[in-house]
């Protein structure tokens, strides 16, 4: 993996639609052979960077620029780029394979019969290759796409919000598949709302809200910047309440255990001594903020749109 | 230019391949053919029973000449065939005499009536007392045809035949003129429909062709109405699938592959194919159907080519409007109301068509005939009028058609660049000149 060639280089660019800006003097780099996530709340400038990316949208006349594969100026429709948008169809009376053959074509893959194969087989869907688009279920339909956008084996591929919709079976199935494109040496880039995956999955993480970049490096040089002021407590006491205790922030109730958020100055002592004398503590735990903490740090403090974040898929579903 | 044309054969299969295509390909021969097969039939199936109709004839004069021409037809006139093939197919006409049975005249016509109302007859006539005779008052001249059925007409164009014949038999004898005389008097001038003379290989001046109006005019309006039909089947589907694109979310995933202009451009190409593939099955159909009918030197051989290529523009011309109407609404009720102004370029030809084929040379027809939006169907159909059109106005035709297409197709494909994602409104007509003015 060499890390010093970037595939997607993005300067200062801006996208505004009408009165509202979109995308706000982003910067960004992708290196090759890395999996980059793009993560933020809904209508923070994801899909709209994505698309820029790709060429579907033009940013505003200015000084920025983008460069995709070493190239400022191609067309969005170049072979070298396997997308997945976030908005996605199929045609409904086309047969599975006449599908994934179309998109084949139109990527320029002369022998694509064992390609097709070979997705469909790992994707199990070799049964469902002669139905009918219409036939399928939305899962399944959602597996024919993606294969459809990494069938010719692109050197980046995009998937802007893959796994919304799929049962964690299938979400597993797929999230092995763009491993194993990054294995063949593919960077790819995908947008979630799913934390969990993000950290399991990325290893740059960018997330972008109201058009502008608020993070952008690796897990780890994120929790590093967002500090050590999270612990994890259970204390057992009828007089416990943590939200008493000097120097804690906020206080996220588990069930289980507390996450408390500390102000930068109290002293992690100071606050076990605080919390002994409310009760037994049985639990006391130093911990990184997880990225979903970190998201609603940013992105919050509304609650209703917090809630959207953290449960994707029954969003989608309903 | 691959992806154009992976995109233009997606789209001729899709259009090609379904139920719809095959019923409308089948559709129009089958309800033409289907016509002429069901009027043949029911020509033959008409009530044979008798109709007894009842005559009071005032003159005294004419009853008997009825009766006698009744019987002579019900003896010959209503069969069809020979020997054993001989098949009635049309009713006899009995003829009975009635009398005024009241002083009052409306009773008779009442007492009458009411026989007909009871189905003792079909209907009756009332001659009046000066119909030979009615002097200066034509009213007085006419014959009363009453019954309960207006729209069968069949007695009543017959007996108006035999009692004119008689009547003008019965006032020539008054005026002691005989019908021979009259005849030969009275005989039409007929004027034929010539065309012009010219010379043969050997310098000699052949005769005049007597040109057949009919196949005048049927000819070029066949081929304008198949314009027309082809066009509309053919390029309005381009607005409900780039509507479904649309609706369906499978734009995006398309310009992932290809650029909106290169999907607009396959898309139109898929549906000149399919037009084309249209044409060529009517038009080779029409050519075996004439020929078999044997009016085959009236096919327009010398137009073929010119028909392919003003129709594929046409087909490129109104498809490339459609296609941009389609990426700019959100739904199929949007696209209709976008439609109705389209639509009236595309059927504007049919308002005039008579005047120009009527007068294919007048200036007024050339001007109409180089309108890009109706130069397709109105210059076939002004070439199709014999002696045909300078060969400059065609060819000007589709240049001037060539240019507006160019323009309707980049037009329409910096439309549908911002269009097609754009979800949940659709554009007004303002917004889209913006789109194409700014790209």
């Amino acid at each position: 993996m060499n890390k010093s060639v970037s595939v997607v280089d993005i300067e200062t660019i801006t996208k505004t639609f009408g009165q509202q800006t979109a995308v706000d003097s982003l910067s960004l780099s992708v290196p090759e052979g890395s999996i980059y996530g793009f993560i933020g709340p809904n209508g923070s400038g994801k899909t709209t960077t994505l698309r820029m990316i790709m060429r579907i949208y033009h940013p505003d006349p200015g000084p920025g620029r983008i460069r995709v594969l070493g190239e400022e100026s191609f067309d969005a429709a170049n072979d070298r780029i396997g997308y997945l948008p976030e908005e996605r169809g199929l045609y409904k009376k086309m047969r599975v394979r006449e599908i994934l053959r179309f998109y084949a074509e139109l990527k320029g893959l002369r022998d694509f019969k064992p390609a097709v194969d070979g997705w469909l087989d790992r994707l199990d869907l070799m049964d469902a290759a002669n139905k009918r688009v219409e036939a399928l279920s939305k899962g399944m339909a959602q597996k024919v796409q993606f294969i459809s956008a990494v069938l010719a084996q692109p050197e980046l591929v995009i998937l802007d919000e893959p796994f919304t919709g799929l049962d964690p079976v299938n979400t597993d199935v797929l999230r092995e598949a763009v491993l194993d494109l990054r294995r063949r040496g593919a960077t790819v880039i995908f947008s979630t709302h799913d934390m969990g995956v993000a950290e399991k999955m990325c290893d740059f993480i960018f997330m972008i809200f109201k058009g502008r970049k608020v993070l952008d490096g690796t897990l780890e040089s994120i929790q590093e910047t967002y500090g050590q002021d999270t612990v994890r407590v259970s204390v057992e006491g009828n007089g416990y309440d943590p939200h008493t205790i000097d120097g804690v922030e906020k206080v996220t109730d588990f069930g289980r255990f507390q996450e408390l958020r500390i102000t930068p100055e109290t002293d992690t002592q100071d606050l076990l001594s605080a919390l002994m004398r409310c009760g037994r503590v049985t639990h006391f735990e130093l911990a990184r903020p997880s990225l979903h903490d970190i998201f609603v740090r940013i992105a919050g403090p509304d609650t209703q749109e917090t809630a959207e974040q953290t449960t994707p898929l029954e969003a989608d579903d309903a | 230019m691959r992806r154009i044309i992976v995109v233009a054969v997606r789209e001729y299969q899709a259009a090609v391949k379904t139920k719809a295509f095959i019923i409308s390909i089948l559709a129009m021969p089958v309800f033409m053919g289907g016509g002429i097969v069901v009027q043949t039939f029911m020509r033959d199936r008409v009530d044979t029973t008798d109709k007894k109709i009842a005559v009071l004839d005032q003159t005294g004069r004419l009853y008997d000449a009825v009766a006698e021409a009744a019987r002579e037809r019900n003896e010959t006139g209503i069969f069809r065939g020979e020997g054993e093939a001989r098949k009635k197919i049309r009713p006899r006409f009995l003829i009975e005499q009635a009398e005024v049975s009241s002083d009052d005249p409306a009773r008779t016509v009442f007492e009458l009536s009411e026989r007909v109302r009871n189905d003792q007859i079909f209907a009756f006539v009332i001659i009046g007392p000066d119909v030979v005779k009615p002097g200066d008052d034509p009213t007085r001249a006419r014959v009363a045809y009453h019954s309960n059925t207006p729209t069968y007409d069949d007695f009543k164009n017959w007996a108006a035949g035999v009692l004119n014949r008689h009547t003008q038999q019965l006032r020539f004898q008054a005026v002691d003129l005989e019908p021979e005389v009259v005849q030969e008097a009275t005989q039409r001038v007929p004027v034929a429909n010539l065309g012009l003379v010219s010379l043969d290989e050997e310098g000699r001046i052949t005769e005049a062709e007597e040109s057949n109006q009919i196949a005048n005019m049927l000819v070029p309006m066949g081929l304008m109405m198949l314009m027309f039909m082809v066009v509309m089947v053919s390029a309005s589907p381009l607005m409900q699938s780039v509507v479904e694109e649309k609706m369906q979310r499978i734009a995006e995933v398309l310009l992932g592959s290809v650029t909106p202009f290169q999907l607009m451009l396959g898309k139109l190409l898929g549906i000149v194919g399919v037009s084309l593939t249209m044409a060529t099955i009517y038009l080779v159909g029409a050519f075996f159907a004439i020929h078999q009918a044997g009016y085959g030197q009236f096919f327009p051989t010398h137009l073929v080519w010119w028909f392919v290529l003003f129709q594929a523009m046409a087909v490129l011309l109104y498809g490339s409007i459609f296609a941009a109407i389609g990426a700019s609404v959100s739904d199929m009720k949007e696209a209709q109301n976008l439609m109705t102004p389209v639509m009236l370029l595309v059927i504007a030809p049919m308002f005039v068509w008579l005047n120009v084929v009527k007068e294919p040379l007048a200036t007024s027809s050339v001007v109409m005939s180089l309108f890009p939006p109706a130069t397709p169907m109105l210059m076939i159909l002004r070439q199709a009028v014999p002696p045909g059109v300078p060969l400059w106005q065609p060819l000007l035709g589709v240049g001037l058609v060539i240019v507006t297409t160019m323009v309707c197709v980049f037009a329409a494909g910096r439309i549908f660049r911002v269009g097609i994602l754009m979800q949940g409104k659709g554009a007004n007509i303002g917004e889209m000149m913006r789109w194409v003015l700014r790209g």
